[in-house]
């Protein structure tokens, strides 16, 4: 029997109405578990309910109905024991910038009550494992971005939690640094860490995760490894970049056109706009391209430019959602308070 | 018990981290110095002669020396300073994150609150120290000694913790920086009309009603008593329930936001 280090049934969470507005149903009768020593996490855009469900989880917030157990503790009832077992990196790095490295490992390795001796081996071992060690005296206030991070995932996890919670934690990093946290990531889970991670970046939910939810509306749309997603969309995308003068007219006429001349073509999955040209899904590219350039290449169009890809998790997406992950949305209120 | 022992040892650990956020800036304990320091020099020097108004010394707690009547209301005046901004520490921590942090930590979440008081009534009891200090180098003289000038600095330190809620409440319901710092202005006039400056026998009829109801001037009059009479039990005690009520209903207000901002 599998060991489940997360279980969630049903959980709701439901916001209560701002003024002048509905109550928002942030999670919406989310089930899922997460086994023990995996990489597990929830894909989606802002807004989906990613953060809402950690916090749960974390024993921030309470949920409306449903229940969650935590390393086989229920996270109401023994929230108390709950907060001994987890890790905690969120979106935004907490850190006191008035305390060295060293000083802000130590201060929540004692708040978790790790004896002296111990807790100062931990805070080492940490230091040297996120490249910290030179740093570790002075201010975190003179810290760079990807310091901050890692200094922030080392607080996370100096008390050793069964799992850790990861809330869009390379958000702001970049790309040179997120590479570089992912694999600190991939060791700690080697260690023997279970991983529950929310993100909105395809690259790093397809790169991280062993299994992966794909939420959106505070729902689970699909679940499955990441190979199997991909694999269940079944088309290459193939993209087309089509001449047009300048100006969107001829742009537009082009793709119309193009659209047109693809309808009747065998293999085809599906044909859309996009930026530049069209975008085009197939059973096999490698196939397909010699055809699709015979009808859209000459008789009035052209052909600029091809590129294949394998389906990535945003295809994931766009299948099960109906549009793609990256529309940004401003969904944070703003808290003034009054 | 051990659920005590536990908080304590929690409000110890994040007082020392509160502790060192504020010293560790040294611009902290500098302006919130020295603009009392500055105050106490320049009004001792302006108003020395308003000792021989008639009435000033008759009105009791007059020992001849305006420098002596100043000192103890220049300590309240320091203290008041020293904690006016407290609120918008937890502010900061509730803003980047940290809060949860802790929230997420298996620690007692009063403990989180306890924290930023412990090094308040450190700060609040540093600076009235220091105040006193300055004035006694000035020439001033503390009637009842070491003992006296202690339980002016203790005094300080409770009137502190009990103030700091002026800023603590206000941020976490407001959880606006800026709202909190123009509340805490509001509350600058309770302090200029207190009697820190000039006897209640001076005042007009209005602001002698007002300073029966100023839980400031109870204060500093218990210091001044400590200056420049003695002890004397009752003025003290006047203080020291001053304190108590202004600390029951600024800190439990303070709780209760706190309980609200984390629910």
């Amino acid at each position: 029997m599998t060991q489940h280090v997360v279980e969630v049934e049903e959980l709701v969470k439901v916001y209560p109405a701002a003024r002048g507005g509905e109550p928002v149903r942030a999670v919406d009768g989310i089930s899922f578990a997460v086994a023990s020593g995996e990489f597990f996490g929830f894909l989606g855009p802002n807004g989906a309910g990613k953060t809402t469900t950690i916090r749960i989880l974390a024993t921030l917030a309470r949920s409306t109905s449903g229940a969650a157990t935590v390393a086989g503790l229920d996270v109401v009832r023994d929230a108390a024991a709950v907060r001994s077992r987890i890790g905690l990196a969120m979106q935004t790095v907490a850190l006191e910038n008035m305390l060295t490295g060293r000083e802000n490992l130590e201060l929540i390795g004692r708040l978790h009550g790790m004896p002296a001796g111990e807790l100062r081996r931990r805070v080492d071992e940490l230091l040297e494992l996120m490249n910290l060690t030179a740093a570790a005296r002075r201010l975190v206030g003179t810290y760079s971005g990807g310091m901050r991070r890692r200094l922030d995932l080392a607080t996370a996890l100096v008390h050793r939690p069964a799992v850790l919670f990861l809330d869009e934690p390379t958000e702001g990093l970049d790309p040179q640094s997120r590479a570089a946290f992912w694999e600190e990531l991939v060791r700690i889970n080697r260690a023997g860490t279970t991983m529950f991670l929310t993100t909105h970046y395809m690259e790093e939910a397809d790169r991280l995760c062993d299994r992966l939810a794909i939420v959106d509306a505070g729902r689970i749309v699909v679940e499955g490894t990441p190979r199997e997603l991909k694999r269940s969309v079944g088309a290459d995308a193939v993209e087309i970049a089509l001449a047009h003068l300048d100006g969107a007219e001829s742009l537009a006429a082009a793709q119309a056109l193009a659209l047109t001349r693809l309808a009747g073509v065998a293999g085809i999955v599906s044909a859309e706009v996009s930026a530049g040209g069209i975008a085009v899904g197939v059973a096999n590219a490698h196939a397909a391209v010699p055809a699709l350039l015979r009808e859209l290449d000459g008789n009035g169009l052209g052909v600029t430019g091809l590129t294949m890809r394998e389906p990535s998790l945003d295809d994931v997406f766009l299948r099960y959602c109906g549009r793609h992950i990256r529309t940004e949305e401003a969904d944070r209120p703003l808290e003034t308070g009054w | 018990m051990t659920a005590a022992v536990g908080f304590l040892r929690e409000t110890w650990i994040l007082g020392g981290r509160s502790l060192r956020r504020f010293y560790r800036v040294p611009a902290n304990p500098v302006s919130t110095l020295l603009f009392p320091l500055i105050q106490l020099f320049v009004f001792s020097q302006l108003f020395k002669d308003i000792v021989s108004l008639p009435g000033f010394v008759a009105s009791g707690n007059g020992s001849g020396s305006y420098l002596d009547y100043l000192a103890p209301g220049q300590v309240a005046f320091t203290v008041f300073f020293a904690v006016a901004w407290s609120g918008s520490t937890l502010l900061v921590d509730w803003r980047n994150g940290y809060l949860d942090k802790l929230r997420a930590s298996p620690i007692n979440r009063l403990a989180i609150l306890a924290g930023e008081l412990v090094p308040l009534f450190m700060v609040s009891m540093a600076m009235a120290a220091a105040i006193l200090i300055l004035a006694v180098l000035l020439g001033a003289h503390v009637a009842t000694g070491l003992p006296g000038a202690l339980a002016i600095v203790l005094l300080g330190g409770g009137f502190g913790v009990a103030w700091a809620g002026t800023s603590m409440f206000p941020a976490l319901v407001t959880r606006n920086e800026q709202a909190t710092g123009t509340l805490a202005m509001l509350f600058m006039p309770i302090a200029f009309m207190s009697t820190a400056f000039v006897p209640v026998a001076l005042m007009p009829g209005w602001l002698q009603t007002v300073n029966d109801w100023n839980p400031i001037s109870y204060v500093i009059e218990a210091m001044r008593s400590l200056m420049t009479v003695g002890f004397e039990g009752d003025v003290i005690g006047r203080a020291l329930v001053a304190v108590l009520i202004l600390g029951v209903v600024l800190q439990g207000a303070t709780l209760w936001a706190f309980r609200r901002l984390t629910a």
